[in-house]
């Protein structure tokens, strides 16, 4: 009986922790994405470069000596105008184009591609690894648990909620479930539309850089972050349902739980190719997902 | 007066002829300058090619977009690598790829032809990623170092045999495989099936009321595509010597996308064009940057807003108001 107690306090309980907190950084970025997608129905490949972007601009500014409390608010601030810029610059050049699944897909690929090497021409290709913020560890129920990945986990759900508040309890929620469900009536409405579609974009992208300012100090900052991060997050997107906040949060648990779970019983490497199998399968049984879309109930 | 899709076939002969002249031309200056790296740098763009090739059948013709197409690329390497290593034969490690093309594509397909639009593109990309970290983790392929030390073979032509270790040779022999991959796919496009494909893309809910099954139709375009990718792949283990898990991942799928949107979505010989197109491009900006990265990204999204026809986009035009010159008296 000792031997099962020594085994959750010691091995599962942080394992579960870490996942968890992983849970919340992917949740953060998959809800840009999915509002991206359920609203402008756009599929940003260059999401994970904006979560690079989120932690080399957090890199850069620390060591010009901003406090990482700053930079946590700062830095998603200062990328809402680059992705409204991308948005209206570039996605709406293509947008009206009959096949816009492929074009924006691929646009955004290319935006993704260029980014990633203007991070490895301006920092070089070696990883960096911020101090953490909050150094130490607490003790609950005799489980040590590291200060900094709950102090993820309290932010990152908080944010995660007022998402949601907003997104179905305010007036601007309303305006965005409006044009997600129906462009043209929304428009006639007087909702105005092309601001709210540049606006999401920029919210999605802000959000990316938010949790890449978030998990800088675990992961560690180098231009290739986005790449591995992203497909993570494009599963859980998949599986919670494309343009669906809850199904964003309920998958991102989910499959960051089974990560988590598998890395400690089956093996870390065979972790990647389960959470993708599940995807497949997902995509065969139900593509919608588990979740309707942004705006459709 | 021949219709625009005749004219555009035609087009297509004259832009083949072209590049196997040029293909020619090349080995022939190649072997004259006792050259390996260009020639190798050539080879490696054909066998590129004809991944690319498979990509545009899906997405030029009938309309899918595949991010996973690395997998039948791949995994044709892999096989052809393990062939080699028990017996060197180039026709044996051909028929391999031929064979788990045919299967691997009806696999692959059943799978993920049930779904349409940005959902293939994902469960594409979502398959390739599991049997690319698949054969990453397993021990018996290489695990990450890949399969080393395929054997150098000797190609047997019937009349001659030609070494794979010979630049020029088997550069003609990679040129032969590709253009003969190109003629079985035109070819194969220029049949009814080819312009059913077509109107899958155009509207795949009209198709139905025509009396034929999309599913089926779907099926078969997405085996064709594994199968050229395949042999495809079979040849990159004669040129290197050796495979890599690199070969199954996302980046060469994506180039391959690349390179069809650069050379000209629907044009198949866009596909062959834009593959040397893009080794030139990388070789060039590699000498004097290695950023090239960012250079091919930029171009790719030049090509995406301003060319959405690409290469072929502005090349076939002219070609085509050459013929029609011609054909009317």
């Amino acid at each position: 009986m000792a031997e099962v107690l020594d085994y959750v306090q010691f091995v599962l309980a942080p394992q579960v922790v870490t996942g968890l907190a992983f849970g919340v950084a992917v949740i953060l970025v998959a809800i840009g994405l999915t509002i991206i997608f359920g609203l402008l129905d756009v599929i940003n490949m260059s999401h994970g470069e904006f979560y690079a972007f989120g932690a080399f601009a957090a890199l850069a500014l620390g060591w010009l000596g901003l406090p990482f409390w700053l930079l946590l608010i700062l830095v998603p601030l200062a990328m809402l105008p680059v992705g409204y810029a991308v948005e209206r610059m570039l996605i709406q050049r293509v947008f009206n184009r009959p096949d816009r699944h492929v074009t924006t897909l691929l646009l955004t690929f290319g935006l993704g591609l260029v980014l990633e090497d203007a991070f490895r021409l301006g920092f070089g290709p070696n990883p960096y690894r911020p101090d953490t913020p909050i150094p130490g560890a607490v003790e609950l129920f005799g489980i040590f648990l590291p200060n900094y990945r709950l102090f993820l986990i309290v932010v990152g759900a908080v944010v995660i909620a007022a998402v949601a508040l907003v997104v179905y309890r305010t007036r601007l929620g309303a305006m965005v479930r409006a044009a997600a469900f129906d462009r043209n009536m929304a428009a006639s409405l007087g909702v105005p539309v092309a601001w709210v579609y540049a606006g999401a974009f920029a919210f999605g992208i802000s959000l990316a850089g938010f949790a890449g300012v978030l998990l800088a100090p675990i992961y560690s900052v180098f231009p290739t972050m986005g790449r591995d991060f992203i497909l993570m997050a494009f599963t859980v997107v998949i599986v919670g349902g494309m343009g669906s906040i809850a199904g964003a949060v309920v998958a991102g648990l989910f499959l960051t739980q089974v990560q988590a779970i598998a890395a400690l019983y089956i093996s870390p490497v065979w972790t990647d190719p389960i959470v993708f199998g599940i995807m497949v399968v997902m995509l065969m049984v139900r593509p919608q997902g588990l979740f309707g879309r942004l705006g459709h109930a | 007066m021949p219709d625009a899709l005749t004219v555009a076939a035609r087009a297509n002969h004259v832009l083949v002829g072209v590049l196997i002249l040029a293909g020619l031309a090349f080995a022939a200056i190649g072997a004259a300058q006792n050259d390996t790296f260009y020639l190798r740098l050539a080879t490696e763009a054909l066998i590129f090619g004809g991944l690319a090739l498979s990509v545009d059948i899906l997405l030029g013709y009938t309309g899918l977009l595949s991010l996973g197409q690395a997998l039948y690329f791949g995994l044709g390497a892999y096989l052809s690598a393990l062939v080699l290593k028990a017996v060197p034969s180039f026709w044996l490690a051909l028929a391999a790829g031929l064979g788990a093309g045919v299967v691997l594509g009806l696999v692959g397909g059943i799978i993920a032809i049930r779904v349409r639009g940005v959902y293939f593109a994902l469960i594409t990309f979502g398959l390739a990623q599991v049997v690319a970290k698949v054969v990453y983790n397993t021990r018996s392929l290489g695990a990450s170092d890949g399969l080393l030390g395929v054997p150098i073979i000797n190609i047997d032509l019937g009349l001659a045999s030609v070494s794979s270790a010979s630049p020029a040779g088997f550069f003609l022999v990679v040129l032969a495989v590709i253009i003969a991959l190109y003629a079985v796919s035109a070819y194969i496009l220029d049949t009814p099936f080819g312009r059913l494909l077509i109107a899958l893309r155009a509207n795949d809910r009209r198709v139905p009321f025509l009396g034929y099954r999309t599913a089926s139709l779907r099926l078969s375009s997405f085996v064709f595509a594994a199968v050229i990718a395949t042999v495809s792949g079979t040849l990159y283990p004669m040129l290197r010597g050796f495979v890599s898990p690199e070969l199954l991942f996302f980046s060469t799928s994506g180039n391959a996308v690349i390179t069809v949107l650069l050379g000209g979505v629907g044009t198949l010989m866009g596909a062959l064009y834009g593959s040397v197109l893009l080794t030139v491009l990388r070789s060039l900006i590699g000498t004097w940057t290695e950023h090239h990265l960012m250079i091919i990204g930029l171009l790719f999204m030049g090509a995406v807003i301003f060319l959405p026809n690409g290469l072929m986009g502005l090349v076939r035009p002219a070609v085509e108001r050459l013929l029609m010159r011609k054909a009317r008296p």
